[in-house]
């Protein structure tokens, strides 16, 4: 019988081809290769499979689909699971889009946290007046999207708290963030206020080393690992969509878990 | 807006054109634009090349057991730690049960602490190829001493491989 599914006019199987690199890119240990099928793709387009960018840009648009509906679904007040101190994985793991040996240290005596945007007070930070605010710890899943994970141990400013004493709007939207390894990403303003969303000083009772991200870094129990930056230098409130560095090569941008 | 017009296209088949593909644009390709673990430049000893890999402490008691992967995309289990030991020369070797197949077949190997990184629950031998491994000789205890379970040590790091 045939299928119902079945499209009166079959596409050009060439289609496929032509988007092989982007594809591949979302393809996984090829467990999803059955899934983007030539099917899938007429079902999805349902029209102008000849000009490759429109099946680009309707992959795209599943995308920012998806981060809407994780943006919906995102309870402000629910807790990631936590985890007893004695599972915290010492060191952590480490990873970039560039090997270790190309980490650039930061000096703590320089470094400054640059504040711009939505902000009332907007006078750089040093480190000493962020250790003197209030500290909180967590023990949390770190979850790449690449398949793994680990559990660590965090200390630091909750962002909320840093937000509210800088004067941030907070009905703003978006949450921006720079580092010094040129590695931009923001979020969104529910998760930036989230009682697990940490400026991280420190990893299992020491200050970070210097590999993931000494002086500050972002930790978060609500978004995958990509979306925690490291060496963050500057902080801007915004109502314009920020994007960010795996953002722009087609990653999620909400990257919820 | 997913495309202009829409001819032959049902609701339903639209419905399942967004469930495949979100299952799909859910998942991606490793994040690496560089590889990790990448082995000494020729010339380098093993204490420099460790040297630029930030060393972390860690307890050498949380490294028993670990499996030790060959830093390649499929991360090949090239053995197990057994145990860590300092040999004659003052030097901190990983002894790894190398080889094998399912714990059946290996044999302890001496593989110098500076040729190998950790990576998060695991270790890695970044200095030296499969093909070496195989010539090293059998470890011997003799003249080795067992490095305490809360001693610490100092260990590269490097990104995954994949």
């Amino acid at each position: 019988m045939k299928s119902p599914f079945r499209p009166d006019v079959v596409p050009n199987a060439g289609i496929l081809d032509d988007h092989k690199p982007l594809i591949r890119s979302l393809e996984r240990r090829g467990l999803i290769r059955g899934g983007l099928s030539l099917g899938a793709l007429v079902m999805l387009s349902g029209c102008d499979l000849d000009r490759p960018e429109s099946v680009e840009s309707a992959l795209l648009a599943i995308g920012r689909f998806n981060d809407g509906v994780q943006a919906l679904l995102f309870d402000p007040n629910k807790l990631a699971p936590t985890y007893p101190a004695s599972m915290i994985l010492r060191p952590p793991k480490f990873n970039a889009y560039y090997d270790v040996v190309d980490v650039k240290p930061v000096s703590g005596a320089t470094w400054r946290l640059e504040l711009s945007g939505l902000i009332a007070e907007r006078r750089p930070w040093t480190l000493p007046q962020l250790q003197a605010l209030p500290q909180t710890s967590m023990v949390i899943k770190h979850i790449c999207v690449e398949g793994w994970s680990y559990i660590g141990g965090w200390t630091g400013v909750p962002l909320r708290a840093f937000l509210e004493r800088i004067g941030a709007d907070l009905r703003a939207k978006y949450v921006a963030f720079k580092t010094t390894d040129d590695y931009p990403s923001s979020i969104d303003m529910a998760t930036a206020l989230h009682p697990q969303t940490l400026l991280a000083l420190k990893y299992g009772d020491d200050t970070l080393a210097d590999p993931f991200g000494y002086p500050v870094r972002l930790r978060m129990a609500t978004k995958l690992g990509y979306k925690n930056q490291k060496w963050i230098t500057a902080i801007e409130v915004t109502n314009t969509y920020p994007g960010g560095y795996w953002e722009a090569k087609g990653f999620p941008w909400f990257a919820g878990i | 807006m997913v495309c202009g017009h829409m001819k032959r296209v049902t609701p339903i088949r639209i419905l399942l054109a967004f469930y495949l593909v979100s299952a799909t644009t859910s998942v991606a390709h490793a994040q690496s634009t560089t590889p990790g673990g990448m082995p000494p430049p020729p010339g380098m000893s093993l204490a420099e090349s460790a040297a630029m890999r930030f060393p972390q402490p860690v307890r050498v008691g949380d490294l028993l057991g670990r499996d030790v992967l060959r830093p390649v995309e499929s991360q090949d289990v090239l053995g197990r730690v057994r145990r860590l030991v300092r040999d004659r020369n003052g030097q901190i070797m990983v002894v790894v049960d190398f080889g094998g197949l399912l714990g059946f077949g290996s044999r302890p190997i001496a593989v110098p602490v500076d040729a190998m990184v950790l990576l998060g629950q695991d270790m890695e031998i970044v200095a030296f190829t499969p093909e070496q491994l195989r010539q090293f000789p059998t470890f011997s205890p003799s003249g080795a001493a067992d490095l305490a379970d809360d001693t610490i040590i100092k260990v590269g790091l490097a990104k995954p491989s994949h």
